[in-house]
């Protein structure tokens, strides 16, 4: 693949010009300023909404018995979804040597280590007793109580909590160099200072080099199977009950493919705003988005052969409970989830197959947020339409979203997006090293 | 050693400063919503005021732990009192549990024969009424608080009044009753002042059935049924089974030919709307109110009374020759059950049909009347809208809200005796304060007739009296409660404690030999929609309805709680476009009543239902503004034939625990042919999994294993056990919003099925506790071993060590968890905290609770064994459901005791797992519902 890694033209003075002048001085600090405003109202939904929930109870939200689980796993699995796909841009490719991921993969991290942090936030929150979740950990307690290592909530706690360590590693191991940049280049005292700090003495020696590559990789190649590993791990939380539309093998690799597909989708959208607001349309160029639509159409066209092979396997099994819970979902109260995931991850997706699509800004956009919400939608089914009747027909129950549903959920999205924006604004979006790299040959 | 009063000042109180003090701090008296911080408030205030002026010695005692532990009572454990509880009048036999001194729970009196320890819903709800925050504490007049001296210097005033006039303009207006004590108090009073008045108002399931004996009879009798001397029972629109105080004697007779019992009876329903013994039934009915009395004369024509109506289509005359020869076939041994809200005729002519069969005097038999007799309710209408009533005293009842044909407000002075400041408390000048049965000596008949005595288990919580205390004041009596219930059983004292101590003194009601006069035509049918009213299910005529308990009990059909609803048939729904909740208006004759409409499967195509007991205004916080009140549009009728239903621009919430449903395949609920459950009827499933059988396994011998087998052909869905089970385990109630949201607390849920057409469907019962798996889902989803396999295989809750994550209920197949959504138990008033079982722990908001199989129970008798050094015995673990079932349905016991009813009952064809194909392997398993293959 002829990978239009840099630009021709850049050297590597217009590299860094264009890469660290955004932190120093904001191209566009309006439009930065109403996404902020935005996201900060977001976050302050979040922080309403928490203290809410902390005060009165779980009981704010719709949740009930038989639907026990709705906007808080849903939302946690989405968020973990998303944050696969940074990490497949950033250390997949980087060890498969795609240059081309240089211009992406610095966002892409962020998008993961924010993204995976709004994911953790739920499995706590969603306690009854938020302030005893520390008793998932395996500490020496008095009592001399252990957690339970079968249920698969203690592997979420593992599984988050080390894909969460993973992803800040590696995010920051792989800024050290442009931080030392930013040092340099800054002129005034107090960024100076802070970026120096935070470049723990980075002098880009030779030595310094070959070390910080060594552990770049080695990150990478501990990062990546975490992808497979944590969402397969998430979708066990569903697969490991009993329950018809859940209990199934299919889970995991169901789980991990619509995760990577949403969280293309969102890097799509992410790549598409960025390169305006930072003023970069030459570093990331329609090249890359064109990459970006591909990537995304196969990860789509994988979820929509994972959604034919679920009813498959439903209609397969022969199981009288499982060909039910596949009725109630095409049929059921549900049924506009089942088919909205359906339609708003499948067929925008066809757009990509052309190429004015997929080099298409606003197109491209409006696929990745379909395929966001497709997913989220997707989520939502899977886990109202196992809980909301099984087994027992006199247990069909019904969940409808409160306003403190939506107000957490809409609440975290500023969580994630507060730092982005300040990611965006104050730290070089673009990895400046390795586009160096590329350049030196 | 009496704790010394050091509060009392010199001299002491003087009976005005005391009256002055009571009405200076009215607030004392009167604690709206009492919770712990204004109980704290006012006891500081009552402390000090007692430093002040003294106060009564009784109030500081309360407040007074025990200096030396008094002989005979431990704490830690409880004490168990026999006593009763009022219901229609009759007297419920009770035993009740006390912890330290507060009543927590009450069962059925094992002695008694008419409960052997079997109770209704009523009875274990009745503990909660002693406890209701909205319990009126202080005498009131003109809604104002007074004080029982006030009260007391006025009635002595009326007295010198009604001694000079012979009570003339004096009407008494009390409830039912069957008190030997009150009787005779009324007796006195009326000899004392020969012109007062005294009525006494129906009770609501009796119906129509005083006309219909003075119809057959020429006077008043009380009938009684024998449903376990009945082989074949045919009831024509007669609840034998369905709630009322006669449930629970009927249940016990009725369960002993249910199940395997080889001379099981047949039993044949036709009744208009759905009820209890149309779905434990052989085959049901769905017919008209208006057309039953054609039935009756058919099947009395066919014995040779009379000729076959006109009007019958084929079906229904086919259908009274199938039951005539039913009815023949165990002649002596059978029972034609005429309903008593049927018209009086048609009732009497069932007594003849019986008469003729010569099942009377054996499966129906009459003996005096039992309940107290008094003046025509009509005639005390009249007075009043006449104005002839000077003074109406209604004493321990409502009857502006149970009988709102009287005009309560034409009466010059009204007074009110009652445990709530309710309707007629309201249009009354004083309102006088009642203890609660649990506070009050009285005494009462079972309603068998068996002399019921009614002890005190707590010293009153409020300054209040009894109603013999209040009957007694009117006569200037001035003996103490006790004094005057002892006074009306002439028996030596030894005797006298034994009763006392036993709940009960014999002298069951005698039969008397009556031969049942052909009485008049029963009206023709009338074309149409008719209405008939019946007893709310759970709330029964109104007087409960400030209990919370029994307005989260879902009504056994129709699941609904906190609201009545206009039950329509799925074809009257479909001809006015109804959905279940639409608002309708049935109207007749002027008046019109509106309510939320409700397709109840199995109702008469064009019969509507409206259940009394709701839209109370001033029942208290829980039952205020719940519901229509159909009494108004009901006058005095029970069937109203020719109404017009419209539906209302309108929709109302119905809270409902459970959408009605159809069971899809099988699993879940199994029905057999005959007790004995053919081979392969009852097959197991296909399953991955290892064979149930093989569940003799996991546990070592030594350790007990716990199950519990509930026989779905016994169970009749009355809820005793949901309610026992609320009761037993500290379980909250949560309110119309939250069980609308899917939130509801109960443990032990009862869900209800159908199978079959709408129009004529099969409905089963099948309760849910826990099932306490083997292999438990649960158990792997808990991430902090908060819920774990006991060593004798109870699937335990640790909710000290829940964080709430729900995966357990999640995981769940059986969704027999339920989580605390918000703070449900915390902030309760103090009163109603006092009510809690102290051996079950009360849970916080955002844990996870369910069934444990009464785990205390368990333990309380493991710890019993082991400190005698002896095993557990086969059936000394009883749960609370277990206690309440009245039809035994429910069975617990250690499954590796073959002695053990559990274990017995395990061994039965019937025994089946529900869903034993996820390889769970379920403790609680059901026995197979037994439906012989009849023609409806």
């Amino acid at each position: 693949m002829s990978a239009p890694s840099v630009p021709a033209g850049e050297t590597l003075e217009t590299l860094t010009a264009r890469v660290a002048a955004p932190p120093l001085r904001f191209p566009h600090p309006r439009a930065w300023t109403l996404a902020f405003a935005v996201a900060s109202l977001l976050l302050a939904s979040f922080v309403v909404s928490v203290a809410v929930l902390l005060l009165d109870g779980v009981g704010v939200w719709g949740e009930n018995i038989p639907v026990d689980w709705a906007f808080d796993i849903l939302a946690y699995t989405w968020w973990v979804g998303i944050a696969h796909a940074g990490t497949l841009i950033s250390a997949l490719l980087l060890l498969l040597g795609q240059e081309w991921r240089n211009s992406l993969n610095r966002m892409a991290e962020a998008m993961t280590v924010f993204a995976v942090f709004c994911a953790g936030l739920y499995p706590i929150l969603h306690l009854g007793r938020p302030w005893f979740a520390y008793w998932m950990i395996p500490y020496p307690s008095t009592l001399g109580a252990y957690p339970q290592f079968r249920s698969p909530l203690g592997w979420d706690m593992w599984a988050v909590l080390t894909y969460l360590t993973v992803s800040i590693l590696f995010f920051y191991v792989g800024l050290i160099p442009d931080l030392a940049t930013m040092r340099d280049k800054a002129t005034s005292p107090r960024a100076r200072t802070v970026y120096g700090v935070a470049a723990l003495g980075w002098r880009g020696s030779a030595m310094h080099w070959v070390r910080w590559r060594r552990l770049y990789r080695l990150m990478a190649m501990i990062a990546v199977p975490l992808v497979v590993s944590v969402s397969s791990e998430v979708s066990l939380l569903l697969a490991a009950g009993p329950i018809p539309g859940w209990h199934s093998t299919i889970f995991p690799v169901y789980f991990v493919i619509g995760a990577v597909f949403s969280g293309f989708s969102l890097i799509a959208m992410i790549a598409v705003v960025a390169r305006k607001l930072l003023d970069v349309e030459r570093l990331i160029t329609d090249a890359h988005l064109d990459y970006l639509s591909r990537l995304l159409l196969v990860a789509g066209l994988m979820t929509a052969y994972c959604y034919l092979f679920e009813a498959f396997d439903q209609l397969w099994s022969g199981d009288r409970f499982e060909r039910q819970a596949f009725a109630d979902r095409v049929d059921g109260p549900y049924a506009w989830s089942y088919w909205a995931a359906l339609v708003l991850n499948f067929v925008p997706l066809q757009g990509l197959w052309w190429r004015r699509v997929r080099t298409s800004h606003a197109g491209l956009f409006a696929i990745g947020l379909a395929g966001l919400a497709g997913m989220w939608v997707e989520r939502f089914m899977l886990l109202v339409t196992g809980l909301y009747r099984h087994y027992l027909p006199s247990l069909e129950g019904r969940f409808s979203p409160t306003v403190w549903d939506w107000g957490l959920f809409v609440g975290t999205i500023g969580v994630f997006l507060v730092p982005l924006l300040l990611f965006l604004r104050f730290l070089p979006a673009i990895a400046m090293s390795e586009e160096k790299e590329v350049l030196h040959g | 050693m009496t704790p010394v009063d050091i509060w009392r000042a010199p001299g002491g109180p003087t009976a005005e400063t005391l009256e002055a003090l009571e009405l200076e701090f009215p607030m004392l008296a009167r604690l709206p919503g009492m919770n712990r911080r204004t109980l704290l408030r006012v006891m500081g205030a009552s402390l000090a005021m007692a430093g002040l002026t003294g106060c009564k010695p009784e109030r500081s005692k309360d407040a007074v732990p025990y200096v030396t532990q008094p002989e005979g009572i431990t704490a830690s454990e409880a004490q168990y009192y026999a006593t009763a509880v009022p219901f229609d009048g009759w007297a419920q036999p009770a035993l009740a549990t006390a912890h330290v001194g507060r009543p927590t729970r009450l069962d059925g009196n094992p002695e008694h024969p008419a409960s052997r320890g079997k109770s209704d819903a009523f009875l274990q709800a009745a503990v909660l009424d002693l406890y209701d925050p909205d319990r009126s504490q202080a005498v009131l007049t003109d809604g104002a608080p007074a004080s029982w001296a006030a009260f007391d210097t006025a009635l002595a005033g009326w007295r010198t009044a009604w001694a000079r006039s012979g009570g003339a303009g004096v009407r008494l207006v009390l409830g039912p009753t069957t008190s030997p004590t009150l009787i005779a108090q009324l007796a006195r009073l009326r000899a004392a002042y020969p012109k007062l008045g005294v009525v006494h108002l129906p009770a609501v399931g009796d119906g129509l059935r005083e006309a219909a004996s003075v119809a057959a009879f020429g006077k008043p009798l009380q009938g009684h049924v024998a449903l376990d001397r009945a082989r074949t029972v045919v009831a024509i629109d007669d609840d034998l089974l369905g709630p009322g105080p006669r449930q629970v004697a009927q249940m016990l007779a009725w369960a002993t030919r249910r199940g395997d019992a080889a001379d099981r009876q047949h039993l044949y329903v036709a009744e208009p709307t759905p009820t209890l013994t149309g779905a434990a039934a052989d085959t049901r009915r769905a017919v008209a109110a208006g057309r039953l009395p054609l039935l009756v004369e058919a099947i009395a024509a066919h014995v040779g009374i009379g000729a076959v109506p006109p009007g019958l289509d084929t079906a229904e005359a086919a259908w009274a020759v199938r039951m005539t020869a039913a009815l023949r076939r165990d002649a002596g041994a059978a029972l034609l059950a005429v309903g008593p809200y049927l018209p009086p005729a048609t009732q009497a002519l069932g007594f003849a049909v019986n008469d003729r069969l010569g099942n009377s005097g054996r499966t129906l038999w009459w003996s005096e009347p039992i309940a107290a007799r008094g003046d025509d309710l009509d005639a005390l209408a009249a007075d009043l809208a006449a104005g002839r009533v000077d003074v109406a005293v209604a004493l321990g009842c409502n009857p502006v809200y149970d009988a709102p044909a009287l005009p309560w407000a034409r009466a010059r002075l009204r007074l009110h005796a009652g445990s709530h400041v309710d309707e007629t408390a309201r249009a009354s000048r004083w309102h006088l304060p009642l203890h609660h049965a649990l506070e009050a000596w009285s005494d009462g008949r079972a309603v068998d007739g068996t002399a019921t005595l009614t002890q005190p288990l707590v010293d009153p919580l409020y300054d209040t009296r009894s109603l013999h205390g209040v009957v007694a004041a009117l006569t200037g009596d001035t003996r103490s409660d006790r004094a005057i219930v002892r006074a009306s059983w002439p028996m030596p004292d030894a005797a006298w404690r034994r009763a006392v101590h036993d709940g009960f003194t014999g002298g069951a009601a005698v039969p008397v030999a009556v031969v049942a006069k052909l009485p008049a035509a029963p009206p023709a049918p009338a074309a149409g929609i008719e209405a008939v009213f019946r007893p709310d299910p759970t709330i029964w005529d109104g007087a409960r309805a400030n209990n919370a308990w029994l307005q989260e009990l879902p009504k056994p059909l129709l699941k609904t709680v906190w609201d009545n609803v206009v039950g329509v048939s799925a074809v009257l729904a479909a001809k006015l476009g109804l959905a279940n909740g639409d608002m309708v208006r049935v109207a007749a004759g002027g008046r019109h009543v509106d309510g939320p409409a409700w397709v109840l499967p199995g109702q008469a195509a064009a019969t509507v239902t409206l259940f009394l007991g709701h839209g109370r205004t001033a029942a208290g916080q829980v039952g205020n503004g719940v519901g229509y009140d159909a009494g108004p549009f009901r006058g005095s009728a029970w069937t109203l034939a020719d109404v017009a239903v419209t539906k209302l621009d309108a929709v109302h919430a119905v809270a409902t625990m459970q959408m009605q449903q159809a069971i899809d395949g099988p699993g879940i609920i199994r029905v057999v042919k005959d007790a004995r459950g053919k081979a392969g009827e009852n097959a197991p499933q296909d399953s991955l999994y290892p064979a149930l059988a093989a569940d003799a396994k996991p546990n070592s011998p030594p350790e007990p294993r716990w199950g519990m087998v509930i026989d779905l052909d016994k169970c009749t869905g009355c809820g005793a056990c949901t309610v026992a089970c609320q009761s037993e385990n500290n379980i909250p109630v949560v309110g119309r919003d939250q069980v609308a949201r899917g939130r509801v607390m109960h443990w032990l849920r009862v869900d209800r099925y159908h199978s079959g057409p709408v129009a004529a469907p099969r409905s089963f019962f099948q309760p849910v506790p826990c099932m306490h798996c083997e292999q438990a889902p649960c158990e792997t989803g808990c991430p902090v071993h908060a819920t774990v396999h006991g060593p004798d295989g109870v699937n335990e809750m640790v909710y000290n060590r829940c964080i709430g994550t729900r995966t357990c209920s999640s995981y769940c197949p059986y969704k027999v968890r339920r989580f605390n959504w918000l703070d449900y138990t915390g902030g309760a008033p103090a009163s109603v905290e006092a009510q809690r079982n102290p051996d079950v722990t009360v849970r916080a908001r955002g844990v996870m609770e369910k069934c444990t199989y009464c785990i205390q129970r368990i333990r309380t008798a493991t710890v019993a064994a082991a400190r005698d050094d002896r095993a557990i015995g086969a059936d000394e673990v009883v749960t609370a459901c277990q206690s309440a079932c009245p039809s035994g349905a429910i069975k617990f016991g250690d499954l590796n005791d073959p002695r053990n009813v559990a274990a017995v009952a395990r061994k039965d064809p019937r025994n089946y797992a529900m869903l034993e194909h996820l390889g769970v392997r379920p403790r609680t398993t059901y026995l197979a519902r037994i439906v012989p293959d009849e023609e409806a």
